[in-house]
């Protein structure tokens, strides 16, 4: 799969970008250094002033100052950052959420199966965002609370994608084999049934990343998760909300304050999508034919 | 069909009951006091009582199962709190906000679903032309850009630069003359009491404040329809029966229109359940980007300014709207698809 990944030219402009932004991330205190006066929190954007409106780009700050004089490159840099922190932590939690409740719910099988799809029925016929809006909203504002109310609304696939492959190798003579020589139900589960199903979950859990940042973006951009002046590109896509009317006879004065840190989160989420697309074509097999 | 339906039928209560039991496990992380004192703005306002008074009075304090099952009662009598963000009764809010809403998501999915449809099944006629390589860059395109992005792009290129597509839901001309007495609200969708009432400048001001969100609210899903109407055309494109009505001498477009697309529909409308489920969490941004006063803005705000009762009680209509939309698209997959008609 990888192979073919590779020759597809779309999937590997989404790599080649993906890497870029990999590497930002990794080297973003040499791209972007942090001032020595806040070195212990290098996530809150420095500020060069308290001016309320934009100043354009210079040669200091090559993207310009955001609202409030924050610096628009520093954030874009260290958004990259915030974006796979959050992409990959909600990624991995509802994935073990939804690997143990599905695991439970194939294996056991019968009514407690039954009873757990229908609880699944229920959480997936709801919007999520608005369930993201409202845990947010009793939780109170704030990225770590953005990242919860996340998880508890997008296990719910992975627990029916691993169930379904877990009903069909469930009955194979190698479990039954494990069972009869008395291994333990939870070490059938580990050792033997998901090293053989967990790993189309893995796949369809790692194309999730880039709806993930941008879910996790539009609740910023909503003013519900990271506070102002934090590197997080919805936060930043927030400020430039104020400015995109520009002056008068100059309407795209603040151009600057929405283009670049609206361009990171589309190119990141066009790397995703251009390498999951071709996967889902590759994995196919309707379309192969 | 009828058992297809009547297990749906069953199930929806239960979407009902589980919408209702999430809204009260979200409520009951919020303490008695912090309930009260999200109604009080300054201490004069306590007016010599403390916060456990009245908490007491309000029964804050009762078990759980007994709150809710109150709470239910008031839900059923249309109580659903007063919203401090609205500065009105949340049912009034609602009543008041639901029409744009719906104004805002006709115009937003039929196009979705008829553009959507015919790009989506030409490109899987064209299997790896040129026109299908081109509308799958567009919706690539589409899926990728967040509406936020998109729709601020879009107000500062066609309404700063070029001031053709405003934000809000009317100008202020406009709104005088639908407030006026002579101007007969039917819906509240501004566009068909602007026909009903024959204010033709009132219509095309409505439509103009609409064109904007639409295409922001739409292009992802349009991407969406094309990528499913896609690649099940071409799975259907494969099949034994296609070959023979081919083999016949059928002529292509009655192959395709009659065999190939309707058969292809079904796999499209199963996913409409779920397009409508991201379109109403997509409102909220939408509506917010372009200040467009329906359901989604008014959630929205209430959740910046914390305001519990309003998000709760949105949240509750968004269930019902749910249940109604499932509904629909259940009947209408059972119309589409003989099998499960047959079932």
């Amino acid at each position: 799969m990888m192979k073919k990944l590779l020759r597809n030219p779309l999937s590997m402009l989404g790599f080649a970008l993906l890497a870029f932004f990999i590497i930002i991330a990794l080297l973003a205190p040499i791209i972007a250094p942090t001032p020595e006066r806040h070195k212990h929190e290098p996530y809150r954007i420095p500020r060069y002033g308290w001016q309320i409106t934009p100043t354009p780009p210079s040669e200091e700050h090559p993207f310009g100052l955001t609202q409030g004089q924050h610096d628009i490159f520093y954030g874009v840099v260290w958004g990259a950052r915030t974006a796979f922190f959050v992409g990959l932590v909600v990624v991995g939690l509802s994935c073990a959420i939804g690997i143990v409740v599905g695991a439970a719910s194939a294996y056991i099988g019968g009514r407690t199966d039954e009873i757990i799809m229908r609880i699944v029925d229920v959480f997936l016929s709801f919007p999520f965002l608005i369930a993201a809006v409202v845990i947010t909203c009793v939780l109170g504002k704030g990225l770590d609370k953005v990242m919860i109310a996340m998880v508890c609304f997008w296990w719910m696939n992975y627990a029916r994608l691993l169930r379904g492959s877990i009903l069909q190798v469930k009955e194979e003579e190698f479990v039954l084999a494990a069972r009869a020589a008395g291994v333990s139900h939870v070490k059938i589960i580990i050792r033997h049934i998901l090293p053989n199903t967990i790993f189309p979950v893995l796949i369809s859990a790692s194309m999730d990343l880039g709806s993930v940042v941008v879910t996790a973006a539009g609740l910023s951009f909503l003013g519900l998760g990271a506070p102002e002046g934090y590197a997080d590109w919805g936060q930043m896509i927030s400020f430039s909300r104020n400015w995109l009317l520009g002056a008068p006879g100059e309407p795209l004065k603040y151009w600057y304050t929405v283009i670049y840190p609206g361009l990171a989160i589309v190119l990141f989420v066009l790397a995703w999508n251009l390498i999951g697309d071709a996967a889902r074509d590759i994995l196919d097999p309707k379309i192969q034919a | 069909m009828l058992s297809y339906i009547g297990r749906r039928l069953l199930f929806l209560p239960l979407v009902l009951f589980g919408v209702t039991l999430f809204i009260f496990i979200a409520m009951s992380f919020l303490s008695p006091y912090q309930l009260v004192s999200s109604y009080i703005k300054s201490p004069d306002e306590l007016k010599n009582q403390s916060l456990d008074d009245l908490v007491k009075k309000y029964q804050l304090d009762d078990p759980a199962h007994i709150k809710y099952f109150r709470w239910l009662g008031n839900i059923a009598r249309g109580n659903l709190g007063y919203s401090r963000s609205a500065n009105m009764h949340v049912l009034h809010a609602i009543k008041a906000r639901f029409p744009a809403t719906l104004e805002l998501t006709i115009f937003a999915i039929i196009p979705v679903v008829l553009g959507g449809i015919w790009l989506g099944s030409i490109s899987a006629i064209h299997h790896n032309s040129p026109l299908d390589h081109g509308t799958r860059v567009f919706a690539i395109i589409g899926w990728s850009l967040p509406s936020f992005v998109f729709g601020i792009v879009l107000l500062m290129y066609f309404y700063g630069v070029l001031g053709w597509f405003p934000p809000g839901r009317l100008s202020t001309w406009a709104d005088m003359v639908v407030l006026s007495k002579d101007f007969v609200r039917y819906t509240g969708m501004n566009t068909v009491d602007a026909i009903l009432n024959g204010e033709w400048a009132v219509l095309w001001d409505a439509i103009r404040h609409l064109i904007a969100p639409t295409i922001s609210l739409s292009y992802l899903w349009w991407a969406f329809i094309l990528r499913i109407t896609r690649s099940s055309m071409l799975d259907v494109l494969n099949k034994d029966y296609v070959r023979t009505a081919r083999a016949k001498g059928l002529p292509e477009n009655i192959v395709i229109g009659r065999h190939v697309r309707r058969n292809a529909m079904i796999p499209v409308a199963t996913v409409a359940g779920f397009m409508v489920l991201g379109m109403l969490g997509g409102l909220t941004i939408t509506e917010t980007v372009f200040d467009y006063k329906g359901l989604g803005l008014l959630t929205a705000t209430a959740a910046q300014q914390l305001d519990y009762t309003c998000v709760l009680g949105t949240t509750m209509f968004y269930g019902v709207i749910l249940v109604v939309s499932n509904l629909v698209v259940d009947v209408l997959y059972a119309l589409i698809d003989p099998r499960v008609r047959l079932d």
